[in-house]
């Protein structure tokens, strides 16, 4: 070990490729700072400096978007910046923003302490970044346990209701379980590449992506290469929820505070699928492989996320099990951009869609939800049409959007997988899909009814007063965050313009 | 020599991993626990792995079971009241087996697992405490950040979680 060759390595470490992740920690650490130095009185400014630093952040990210680094390899082949990796930083930001918006309307009907809440958001949310972007299996395994620990705590955050307990414990078990499959998946990697009687580069960077693509290039039927691709396959399945690794998800997401559900539904998942789609390119030589098990996963997930759906009564369970059914539909998008590169683009799109539509109906859901935060029914949400027409339209658009109906952008959004879909000749995962999406427009219509349709209730006994349902005022920002994505949803719908264009035909 | 020394171990290991899971006792399964995390190390020794046994038993052996230990103490948890195993359960995991040594059964047959000509071995960095402080400061500089955070959200989550607050009712 030279003091060159340290040197070096040391010089690849460009921490200005990572402006966004880095502002992102130091606003967290700003945010305890806060808590200790400020009086206790204007503690409920930190949230605002939260949210406000976030889209600040958030316009300098998309002013800089093209940045330099752009496909280049930074920190020693940890990291690899790609435009890819530059749209889902947008993402993710996005998300944290919306998740403390709905976070600061939770949390105000909460006695719990705050500020931690933000705080693990933002970090959380950083390392979805790092993790979208790595290129390396140590650095991939670090990010996602990040993720995934901060996760832990915001599940059962909520700790006086003993449905938000049981739901941490559920995640931490399962969670546990899919990291050491996960695990163990990327070790089997790391054996056979790092190999010397096999590798063609010996062990230098046998967790590089690039070195173990090309290994399995080299070595088209090694036996544990296949168990090590299954493995790691399977992990990142728990994280996206398809069956059968789906066991976790609706009790997970009803215990949740409604804002972290969000979180899970959107941010984790997203980090999921941008992460499958960079190892279906790692894994690429193994396609004989890889797209069975995928294709087998998505029929079963579409199935039975809908199939399941379709008996629930509280609301929460119910968007778990639809996301099921969705992560179905992407998985397609993923095996299709096997054949069809325009593939790729659509599932970020998709993503982008479920974004929008998915922070809508959650965001009326932190609203209508009590201070049990758990039981949410659908009758909860009778003469929401009446009482609240405002959220009750944001709902119809959001639900509408997650349905697929026309002219919204999650109409668009699985027009373009199906098309991709049909392009690579998956006629029957298509098949599979469209009767999925069949069957989700009665669940997804149950709930539009529930909303806008007076249904027959006992008479209220006379001289007791009918009892209220639990609905809050909605609030200047989160009025101003909902009509934007109701807004972003109907406009994509019928103009989807720069963005499809960036995205799926480059 | 090494073949009987790994057996040996691997056989310790083992024993005492399912020692773990089936004592009745909380503090002598994570004693037990103790027994094959020295296995483990010992295993470690025989791959030349010498840092990295050293780790494992400061870290697990010396801090985590210790953690475990006070815990189980400071529950005051009694042994022996845990209910035995259903028969589900017992099915179950007597068809997860199944399983597993099936696995087990071809990875043994399958996998081919070349071994490298003498003289190829590629010593991995990590194998002497000087090579591995150099690639931590250095080509891994990133990770060895992130798990500072990831630490300090870990903090962060166990005062959130545990801590008495003012006006905060908890689950009994």
């Amino acid at each position: 070990m030279n003091l060159e060759l340290l040197q070096s390595a040391a010089a690849d470490n460009r921490w200005g490729a990572l402006f966004p992740e880095l502002l992102l920690g130091c606003l967290a650490l700003l945010l305890l700072v806060l808590e200790i130095v400020l009086p206790k009185k204007h503690h409920s400014a930190i949230p605002s400096v939260a949210i406000l630093g976030q889209i600040a952040l958030l316009i300098a990210l998309i002013v800089h978007f093209r940045t330099g680094f752009i496909g280049m390899t930074t920190f020693n082949g940890l990291l690899r910046h790609s435009v890819e990796g530059q749209f889902m930083r947008v993402f993710f930001l996005l998300t944290s923003i919306l998740v403390s918006i709905l976070g600061v309307v939770s949390l105000s009907r909460q006695r719990m302490p705050r500020i931690e809440f933000f705080h693990i958001v933002i970090v959380v949310s950083a390392a979805m970044m790092l993790l979208v972007q790595s290129h390396h299996f140590v650095l991939f395994f670090v990010a996602l346990e990040t993720v995934t620990i901060g996760f832990y705590i915001l599940v059962s955050y909520y700790r006086t209701n003993p449905l938000s307990l049981e739901a941490g414990l559920k995640y931490l078990i399962m969670g546990a379980l899919s990291s050491s499959i996960l695990l163990f998946g990327i070790v089997l990697l790391y054996g056979v590449v790092g190999n010397p009687a096999l590798a063609p580069a010996g062990a230098a960077g046998s967790m590089d992506f690039s070195s173990v693509r090309q290994f399995l290039a080299l070595h088209p039927d090694n036996f544990l290469a296949k168990v090590g691709i299954v493995l790691v396959l399977s992990g990142v399945a728990f994280k996206i929820g398809t069956v059968p690794f789906q066991i976790w998800v609706p009790d997970v997401y009803q215990g949740a505070p409604t804002p972290v559900t969000a979180f899970l539904a959107v941010g984790s998942k997203a980090a999921g699928f941008a992460v499958l789609i960079v190892l279906a390119g790692v894994f690429a030589p193994y396609q004989k492989l890889v797209i069975p098990v995928l294709a087998s996963m998505a029929v079963a997930t579409i199935l039975f996320g809908n199939l399941a759906a379709l008996t629930q009564f509280n609301v929460k369970r119910l968007i778990g099990l639809s996301g099921v059914s969705h992560a179905g539909y992407l998985l397609i998008g993923v095996i299709a951009a096997y054949t069809d590169p325009a593939a790729i683009g659509a599932v970020y799109f998709y993503l982008f869609a479920y974004l929008l539509a998915s922070f809508a109906v959650f965001g009326v859901m932190t609203h209508v939800s009590g201070s049990n935060d758990a039981e949410q029914e659908l009758e909860h949400y009778a003469d929401l049409a009446k009482t609240h027409p405002f959220l009750a339209f944001v709902l119809a658009v959001g639900l509408g959007s997650l349905a697929g109906i026309p002219p919204l952008a999650g109409f668009i959004g699985k027009l373009m997988i199906f098309l991709t879909a049909f392009h690579a000749g998956l006629y029957v995962l298509l098949g599979v899909a469209i009767l999925g999406v069949i069957v989700s427009i009665y669940y997804y219509f149950g709930w539009i009814k529930a909303a806008f349709f007076a249904s027959w209730r006992l008479p209220a006994p006379a001289g007791e007063a009918q009892a209220d349902l639990p609905r809050v005022a909605v609030g200047w920002p989160a009025k101003l965050a909902l009509g934007s994505l109701a807004l972003g949803s109907i406009v994509l719908g019928f103009y989807q313009g720069p963005l499809v264009e960036w995205l799926v035909l480059r | 020599m090494a073949a009987l020394l790994f057996y040996l171990f691997a056989a310790i290991t083992l024993g005492t991993a399912i020692l773990v899971v089936v004592s009745k006792n909380a503090v002598n399964s994570a004693m037990f626990f103790l027994l094959s995390l020295m296995g483990t190390a010992s295993l470690f020794v025989l791959l030349d792995a010498f840092l990295l046994a050293v780790l494992l038993v400061l870290v697990y052996a010396g801090a985590v079971v210790a953690l475990f230990l006070f815990i189980i103490m400071l529950l005051d948890m009694h042994g022996g009241d845990r209910k035995p195993f259903k028969r589900t359960t017992m099915v179950a995991s007597a068809f997860a087996a199944i399983l597993l040594g099936l696995g087990v059964l071809g990875f043994v047959q399958r996998a081919q697992l070349t071994s490298a000509p003498v003289g190829a071995e590629v010593v991995a960095v990590g194998a002497t405490l000087k090579g591995y402080a150099a690639q931590l400061f250095t080509t891994y500089l990133l990770p060895v950040q992130i798990v500072g955070f990831l630490l300090l959200i870990a903090m962060l989550g166990v005062i959130v979680l545990s801590k008495r607050f003012e006006g905060l009712e908890d689950v009994k």
